[in-house]
């Protein structure tokens, strides 16, 4: 008696595409409210400038070059970004699935919208995309003011440059990456602590394990890695033993969409 | 109304970077070199500039109403009406969802949670749901709303497994665990990321807020919250859509006296309305008041499914009576065919006759009644009684005193 009714409930119900903007919705205004998610970008930002500059200041004023080869001027402008932005970021995008099972607010979420794998590619669109628009700002900062000071050493690089501007994005989107990573891991994981060594230990250690293996392995294992891939679409001049930027922008993406089809898998299976 | 904290910030923030970064675009188009990039950068501005507009769109775009509920539609005055006397409920008449559980099972690995579990509540009743600790009655919401997969068995929400509900707040509304929030977040943001995933307005979530008695700490962060006032946002968060079912998991933990009494009317008021109402308990005393309807389980399995009206009605009751020729009167009673044990000084506690045929045969054979009380067992010791063989964690029974000397 109840089921007819029921039905038309549902029938009269929202199309795919307004529900998909309510659960958007709904995580960015989780995300959005958090005060911490702020300050954090905030501090991220402030030390990743002031490395960068110090970075640049360094490479402007060493006198001729440097003992591993040239100086690309290119990548200068990103060792501060790859690790100061990066880390931290990772951290709060692992938190956004780790601190809501550690809360419980998880329930009501699932409880909110039970399709759960909607729920991640919704956690993973709004934190990929806040990362990326966080990201594309400070690389193009950090661009700016690593070549503002290099250029008063008649050492800089203008925006114009060919390569330039692809590898100025290349880094806004290598950390848009690295967030949708933390957000695959955190929902895999489900604990803050091992979330944020996991994520780290995939973003960084792998590479930094690649490095200490035996010479022709450590590159040809080393280039299927973050560090490695985002690398090679950051300089100037390609190094010869890595992947090609185009197999290495598909580097970028494949961590990220492995991370996140194993959440999904992971994600329905699981009580909460 | 007021507009959440962060979008003050927000909406410069994306501003400034959109207009930023198409800068630089333009600079570079001027310059003649955007002919020379490569497709695949190509891809990665669109595939940027993209979610920016969903972006600003979520955070500038107007509210939109839940389709297909008349939010707005009537006014106040009706049912429902709460601590600040606003309304909650104004879907009526509601269409009826009741709550079903059929042959339930759920173990965690060697432990069975849930037992064959079956029972129906149905829609225009307060339901207790009552059980020792440990019993299974968390599991076994939990299972309903979707959370825990059963090992076997199912549970529907009007014919359907809430994974399959559309929206499901509109349906079902929930609490069940009122601490289970982001302490750094404000009640109205966390009300209202609620309120938009199942595309519920900003003007009904802060309706809700304000029939909670929460509007005035709406901008406080939840972590300075007592267990009441979270007891009271979870119960905001179960009211958003005005759902025809609710389930509440130890809903009176926390809170005072008022709040009590405010969740109490609100339970009857709603199962009045022919809305679903599911409550559980671990003590009899809390429901007793507002559930006309009872199922009680133990150890995962049912116990008693019954009105409440029958649930009293089939307690234990005797008859204490206190005469000072009591050894007399029990032999008398015993021979009408009651059963009579002695209590205290002077005193029976007899069951099979009713206190006014104990009178007549006491005054009947001249023997003096000093006290003449009909007693029946509380609910309380009635659901003691049923429960008290499944109690997991139950304290070893006390040995009453004297009996070693005797």
């Amino acid at each position: 008696m109840t089921a007819p009714q029921i039905a038309t409930a549902g029938r009269a119900g929202p199309s795919r595409l307004a529900r998909a903007c309510d659960v958007l919705a709904f995580e960015w205004t989780k995300l959005r409210s958090v005060r911490s998610n702020y300050w954090t970008l905030l501090i991220a930002a402030a030390v990743t400038l002031g490395v960068t500059a110090i970075v640049a200041q360094s490479i402007a004023s060493a006198p001729g070059r440097a003992p591993g080869g040239p100086i690309d001027p290119l990548v200068s402008s990103f060792l501060g970004y790859g690790e100061y932005t990066t880390a931290p970021v990772t951290v709060l995008s692992v938190l956004a699935f780790t601190s809501e099972y550690g809360s419980g607010l998880i329930r009501t979420t699932f409880t909110a919208v039970p399709r759960r794998r909607v729920v991640l590619a919704a956690k993973a669109t709004v934190t990929g995309a806040a990362a990326l628009i966080a990201g594309e700002l400070l690389a193009f900062a950090c661009f700016f003011l690593a070549q503002a000071i290099l250029s008063r050493h008649h050492r800089g690089l203008a925006l114009s440059h060919p390569g330039t501007l692809q590898a100025v994005l290349a880094a806004g989107l290598a950390l848009a990456a690295c967030a949708i990573v933390g957000v695959g891991v955190g929902a895999i994981t489900r604990h803050t602590a091992g979330g944020i060594a996991a994520a780290i230990t995939v973003i960084y250690l792998l590479a930094v394990l690649c490095l200490v293996l035996p010479p022709p392995w450590n590159v040809r294992l080393g280039r299927f890695t973050l560090p490695f891939a985002a690398y090679q679409l950051v300089t100037l001049h390609h190094q010869a033993g890595l992947l090609s930027p185009g197999l290495s922008a598909g580097v970028l993406i494949g961590w990220p969409a492995a991370a996140l089809l194993a959440a999904a898998l992971l994600i329905t299976r699981r009580d909460t | 109304m007021s507009l959440p904290p962060g979008s003050a910030v927000a909406i410069p923030v994306l501003a400034v970077a959109v207009a930023f970064i198409a800068w630089c675009l333009a600079d570079l188009a001027r310059a003649g070199q955007v002919r020379y990039l490569p497709k695949w950068v190509w891809a990665v501005i669109i595939c940027v500039s993209v979610p920016w507009g969903g972006l600003v769109y979520l955070i500038a775009g107007k509210s939109r109403p839940a389709a297909g509920v008349p939010l707005m539609a009537a006014a106040a005055g009706d049912s429902g009406t709460a601590a600040s006397g606003a309304p909650l409920t104004r879907r009526v008449p509601v269409s009826p969802v009741a709550i079903e559980v059929d042959q339930l099972t759920k173990r965690f690995g060697p432990v069975t949670a849930v037992d064959a579990l079956s029972f129906t509540v149905r829609p225009g009743h307060v339901t207790g749901f009552l059980g020792p600790n440990g019993a299974g009655k968390t599991t076994t919401m939990r299972v309903i709303l979707g959370l825990d997969a059963p090992t076997s068995g199912r549970a529907l929400v009007g014919d359907r497994r809430y994974q399959q509900i559309i929206r499901p707040l509109h349906v079902v509304g929930s609490l069940l665990d009122p601490t289970a929030v982001q302490g750094g977040r404000t009640a109205w943001s966390h009300l209202l990321s609620i309120a938009q995933s199942n595309g519920i307005g900003r003007a009904r979530a802060m309706q809700v807020l304000e029939a909670s008695g929460l509007a005035p700490v709406a901008g406080r962060r939840i972590r300075e919250f007592s267990l009441g006032m979270k007891q009271r946002l979870g119960i905001a968060v179960a009211l958003l859509a005005d759902p025809p079912a609710l389930i509440f998991d130890e809903p009176v933990n926390g809170l005072d006296a008022a709040g009590v009494r405010w969740i109490r009317q609100l339970f009857t008021s709603m199962a009045a309305e022919g809305r679903t109402v599911l409550v559980s308990s671990h003590l009899m005393s809390e429901i007793a008041l507002t559930a006309d309807h009872l199922i009680i389980i133990g150890r995962g399995r049912l116990l008693a499914d019954t009105t409440t009206d029958r649930f009293v009605s089939g307690t234990r009751q005797d008859v204490l009576v206190r005469s000072p020729r009591a050894g007399e009167l029990a032999g008398l009673l015993t021979a009408r065919g009651a059963a009579v044990r002695p209590e205290g000084a002077g005193g029976l506690a007899v069951t099979g006759l009713d206190a006014p045929a104990i009178g007549d045969l006491a005054a009947g054979n001249g023997i003096a009644v000093h006290e003449l009380v009909p007693r029946h067992a509380s609910l309380e010791q009635a659901y003691l009684d049923l429960t008290g063989d499944s109690t997991d964690y139950g304290a070893g029974t006390p040995v009453p005193e004297g009996t070693a000397t005797s």
